[in-house]
This record gives C-alpha cells, sequence and structure tokens, in this order.
C-alpha cells in the first residue's frame, strides 16, 4: 500500500516544493520517492503567502500539528514530583489551548508583526517552529542521545529517553525545545533529583516524511505558504523568491545553517522588532554556531591518537637506539 | 626497562620518569574529565555548582565540553603513548597472567589476615587484573568518545544506531571509571600497599620493602650471586614465570637466617618458593635499614 501513496504523495510534495511551475520546468518530472530513498530535505516558509488564515479561529497549520501531536503527548502524574535541590516544575498540561507560543501541545504558532518598511505598512504572520539546524547542538550535546538529527534533515526527540534536562533548550538559539514536567522516563528512576519530564518541539513529521509524504502543517495551509522538497530545490527556490521579491532570507547561514529557509519581503531586523519575543517566543536575530567554539578542540581531540601513536612509537626507538648504544661496544 | 637497585640508597627504581609522565598525565586529564563529563548533565545549575568559587563555567555545556575536549587530547595521547611505547619496548609487567585471578583471592584473603601473600613481581596480581580491566573501560571511553566527537562536529546525522551505543558505553563506562578510580584509591589505603605509593611520585621503592614483597621482581633485577661458593646450590632464577602452581606452598617455609638473603630465588616452575615469611609488611623493615 505504502509504495503506491508513497510515489503519489511524494509527487504533490515535489510540486509543492518546486513552488508549483518554476522548479518543475528546471528539473523535471519528480522521481518516486520512498523512505529509504529520501535525501536531505528543508522547508521554506514564505512571509508573502502566509497570512495567519484570518477567516479561521486558529490558523490551519497550527491546528492541523496539534491534532497529530496533542494526543502524544502523555498525562502527567499528579501530583507531579518536587524537584532536589531546587529545580521549576513546567507544566502545561492544564494550559494545552495555549497557542501563541511554543509549549509542550503546540509545537507551531504564528507571529504577528506589523511593519513599516520602504515608507509601506506591512502586516506579516510568520509561521514559527523548530529551524531543524544543520549541525543542531540541542543533539550533539544531548547526554542521552535523545535528540537526534535525522539523515532528513529532521531535528527529533525521543520522548522515552528524554529525561527533560532542558539542555537542548539551553543551547538552542530560539528556545524551541518545551518541557512538560511529570512524564517520562525520569518517574522510573529518581525523580525528584534528577531529570524534569520531557522536551518537546517540531520533528517535522519525521514518520510522515520518511514515508515521502508531507509534514501536516504543509499540506495543512491553504496559500501554499509552506513548502517542504529536495534541499538543493528548496535552497534554490528560495532565493529565487528572494530575489524576485527583492526580498530577505533568514535561515541559510544561522547558526551554521538550517532546514528552513523563511522568504520575507522585509527585513529580519525589523521584523524582530515588531514581534514578541522571550520563552517560547522565538526571534529573528542573526545566530553564530555556538558549538562551532568547540570545533577547534574537537579536531584535536580526533587527532590526539595519532599524536600518541606517533609520540609513543618515536620515544620507544629512541629508546632502543639508546639502548643499543650502551650495549654496543659489549657486542 | 629503567627498573634497577639503587644499592646505595637502599632503593629499588620501579617507575622510569616516562611512566611518571604518562601516569600522571592520564590521571589528572582523567580527573578532569570526569569532573566535566559530569557537567555535561545539566546538574550544575540545580546543584548549586554554579555558586562554588572556581567552578562559575559549570552550567556553561559549552566551555565545559571545551574542557572535556582538552583534557581528552591529553588523555587519548597519553594512552596511545604508553599502549606503543610499552608494547614497543617489550614491557610486560602489568599484563596480566596466569593463574592471577586465583592469587589475587589468596592476597584479598591476606589482607583480611586469612592467608599468607604469595611473593609479587613487579606488580601485584590484583594490579595486573586492574591493569587489564581499566584498559577495556579506557578503549571503550576513548573509542566512543571520539565517534561522539566526530558526530558533533563533522556528523551530527550519524546513524542513530552507532550513536545510541556510543552515548551510552561512554555513560556505562564512565561509571565504570569513577568506580575503578574508587577502587584504586581504596588499594592504597590498605597498609602493607603504602610503601608502594612513593614509587608513583618519585619512581622508587624501598629495597627492603621490594625483597620482602616483591622478591620475584628483585631476583631479576639483582646479578647471580658473586659468591658461589658461599651461596646454596639452588641458584636465582632468572624467569619467575610460573608462579600460579607454588601457591599452595609458600605456607611459610624457614625464614632465611641471614638478612642477607640475596635475590630470593624464584623457583622456575616448581614448588619451593622458599620466601621469607611475606607477611604484611607495611613497615620499614628495620633489618634493611639502607
Amino acid at each position: 500500500m505504502s509504495t503506491q501513496s508513497n510515489s503519489g504523495i511524494s509527487r504533490r510534495t515535489f510540486l509543492k516544493a518546486a513552488g508549483g511551475v518554476t522548479l518543475a520546468s528546471t528539473v523535471g518530472l519528480p522521481k518516486p520517492t520512498r523512505a529509504q530513498e529520501t535525501g536531505r530535505l528543508a522547508t521554506l516558509i514564505d512571509l508573502s503567502l502566509c497570512d495567519g488564515c484570518p477567516e479561521r479561529d486558529t490558523p490551519a497549520c497550527i491546528v492541523a500539528c496539534r491534532a497529530k501531536n496533542i494526543e502524544t503527548v502523555p498525562e502527567p502524574v499528579d501530583p507531579i514530583p518536587k524537584l532536589l535541590p531546587r529545580g521549576k516544575i513546567e507544566d502545561w498540561s492544564k494550559k494545552k489551548d495555549v497557542t501563541d507560543r511554543l509549549t509542550p501541545y503546540t509545537y507551531l504558532y504564528i507571529q504577528k508583526a506589523d511593519v513599516e518598511y520602504n515608507g509601506k505598512q506591512k502586516t506579516l504572520h510568520i509561521p514559527r517552529r523548530c529551524m531543524h539546524c544543520d549541525n543542531p547542538a540541542c543533539a550533539t550535546i544531548c547526554p542521552f542521545t535523545a535528540n537526534h538529527k535525522d539523515t532528513t534533515g529532521a531535528v527529533v526527540i525521543n520522548k522515552n529517553l528524554c529525561f527533560g534536562g532542558a539542555k537542548c533548550r539551553t543551547v538552542c538559539p530560539w528556545d524551541i525545545p518545551q518541557r512538560q514536567s511529570g512524564i517520562g522516563i525520569y518517574l522510573h528512576i529518581l525523580p525528584t533529583l534528577a531529570g524534569n519530564g520531557v522536551m518537546f518541539k517540531c520533528d517535522l513529521c519525521l514518520d510522515l516524511i520518511v514515508e515521502g509524504r508531507n509534514p501536516v502543517c504543509v499540506d495543512a495551509c491553504p496559500r501554499q505558504a509552506l513548502l517542504i522538497g529536495p534541499r538543493e530545490d528548496i535552497y534554490a527556490e528560495a532565493r529565487r523568491r528572494t530575489e524576485s521579491m527583492n526580498g530577505f532570507i533568514y535561515g541559510d547561514t544561522e547558526n551554521g545553517g538550517t532546514s528552513t529557509l523563511y522568504v520575507s519581503p522585509v527585513p529580519f531586523d525589523l521584523i524582530n522588532a515588531a514581534i514578541d519575543t522571550g520563552p517560547g517566543k522565538p526571534h529573528f536575530n542573526p545566530v553564530v554556531r555556538s558549538m562551532a567554539k568547540t570545533d577547534a578542540m574537537g579536531t584535536a581531540v580526533l587527532l590526539a591518537p595519532i599524536a600518541g601513536l606517533v609520540a609513543g612509537v618515536a620515544a620507544a626507538a629512541g629508546s632502543l637506539k639508546k639502548s643499543s648504544k650502551e650495549e654496543g661496544p659489549h657486542e | 626497562m629503567s627498573d634497577r637497585i639503587l644499592y646505595d640508597k637502599g632503593l629499588v627504581k620501579r617507575h622510569s620518569t616516562i611512566v611518571l609522565i604518562e601516569h600522571w598525565a592520564i590521571a589528572i586529564s582523567g580527573l578532569l574529565l570526569v569532573l566535566t563529563g559530569i557537567f555535561q548533565l545539566p546538574i550544575a545549575q540545580r546543584y548549586y555548582i554554579t555558586e562554588v568559587p572556581g567552578l562559575t563555567w559549570s552550567g556553561d555545556f559549552i566551555f565545559s565540553l571545551n574542557i572535556h575536549y582538552a583534557a581528552s587530547v591529553v588523555f587519548i595521547a597519553a594512552c596511545l603513548f604508553h599502549v606503543f611505547y610499552h608494547a614497543l619496548l617489550g614491557h610486560k609487567a602489568m599484563l596480566p597472567k596466569k593463574g592471577d585471578i586465583r592469587q589475587s583471592i589468596q592476597v584479598i584473603k591476606s589482607f583480611l589476615g586469612k592467608a599468607e601473600e604469595p611473593p609479587f613481581h613487579k606488580y601485584l596480581p590484583e594490579q595486573r587484573l586492574a591493569y587489564a580491566g581499566m584498559v577495556m573501560i579506557i578503549a571503550g571511553l576513548i573509542i566512543s568518545g571520539l565517534v561522539k566527537t566526530y558526530k558533533n562536529i563533522f556528523a551530527p546525522d550519524l546513524s542513530l544506531g552507532i550513536l545510541l551505543w556510543a552515548t551510552w558505553v561512554h555513560n556505562l563506562l564512565f561509571i565504570l571509571f569513577v568506580l575503578a578510580f574508587f577502587a584504586h584509591m581504596a588499594a592504597i589505603v590498605i597498609k602493607p600497599n603504602r610503601p608502594m605509593v612513593r614509587s608513583i611520585f618519585t619512581g622508587n621503592i624501598r629495597l627492603d620493602y621490594a625483597r620482602h614483597r616483591h622478591p620475584l621482581w628483585i631476583a631479576e633485577l639483582e646479578p647471580p650471586p658473586a659468591l658461589p661458593e658461599q651461596t646454596q646450590p639452588e641458584t636465582p632464577s632468572r624467569e619467575p614465570a610460573g608462579e600460579e602452581e607454588p601457591l599452595q606452598d609458600v605456607s611459610l617455609p624457614e625464614p632465611p637466617d641471614t638478612e642477607e638473603e640475596p635475590a630470593e630465588p624464584a623457583p622456575e616452575s616448581e614448588e619451593e618458593h622458599p620466601e621469607p615469611p611475606v607477611k604484611n609488611i607495611g613497615e620499614p623493615d628495620t633489618n634493611h635499614k639502607p
């Protein structure tokens, strides 16, 4: 069953990614995609198209995302264990309806920005979720590998392995992962002393994209403001759109590059100044990859075995030479 | 091998300078790795460690990772140096020998006063076993750590299966490493072992102690008896290889009559280890004062 539906849906994926006609004409017809053939993907969020679904109570992408994900969050235990010696319990289970920021139940929300640019007043609606960075510190630094970057580019938290220490949120430049206390594996170990729940965030609907299908937000968008497709194609499409609207791009270099490209007719510093930012409300600042500061020393670590080997062999050779010299005259 | 008897000082050279440098490079970087490894868990803030003067950086994952890396460079290079240097020079004193498990049980019994110690080589049988265990722990830590480092820099989307293995091997071996460290410390608290401690600082141990407790090693270091007619016919054997058999028989032979007992002959293969009464000598033997 999957093969047939996969190829059909992946075709739609491609056509959406291609932004309709433009890319299709340059790249040609799509090939059927199977799970194991899914390469690196990227998404494009076109702020010139998103209008925040004014005709709906809640934008379609948010509704679709929550419909897919909200039930996957287990109910926390009651009471949620207190944390020793200190720590803040984060319980969103009574506030599942919050959709004006990221929460463990809302992986995608829409920021609104009223901006004046080139003498024109504009209102932008901006879907915000995990950027799915190319080298995500949240995943690489997770002490339990509960957070991992998939080969598709999706950065995914395994809620069965996550202790909710929120290290991923600490190192995320956009404060994306959100914690629900009182659930998860930590409850079975030392709940008052270690761990504090499970972290949640967008997983790019990994279960769907490995089958060649679209994330539900992409499919739900009535204006095709969200696209997904092969990374190179999406990057090319983002550049093309940016040029044609004389606009701006965000996400291609931020944090060392991401799988999420925002295309906007308005500069992102203006947008950033016009949106609410703070916990669960990501900014649009320029971001340097914080882990880059560790790359040099990490590379030295990878070379250390060779250094030790060479030094050991050299020292042994020196020692043998010395002892043979000392013994030389006797023999 | 730089092991030799320094008769004028009443000492035996047990570790070369290179060995001391290896040991302390691994020890200090290893402890730093344990500390910064712990700080990779999000506990520094929660447990007020960030408020300890000098440890305010403990909550900064990026900074502590850099220290972890820096310590790894020293640790890994020192470990690899150790392996290749000693392998190429054919140093085998630390490698486990046949019978070590049985012997070390007897040694532990002797610590409890329930048996006599067998005669030792340069190292105790449990030292050789501990060494083998530590080699395995450290090898696993290094390999898994290298995989994790490679992933951090070059391959964040490395196979999840490999990464889960690397991560959990690293985490579990970390626990074993810490336990092994405590065992290492506990070993030097045991009184009979204390005379060995100085050698990891100075390279030397007392000759009188070594004669009593490490006769098989001293036998290798001492020149063949210079006075053939005076010594007993049983000449010291240079290669005390099979020490596992004599175990049962070390029960108190007659103590040698003089303090001279040159190089307790370590019979090649047969029973009679004419050992001095190797009790747990923690204190200097006054007979052998240099």
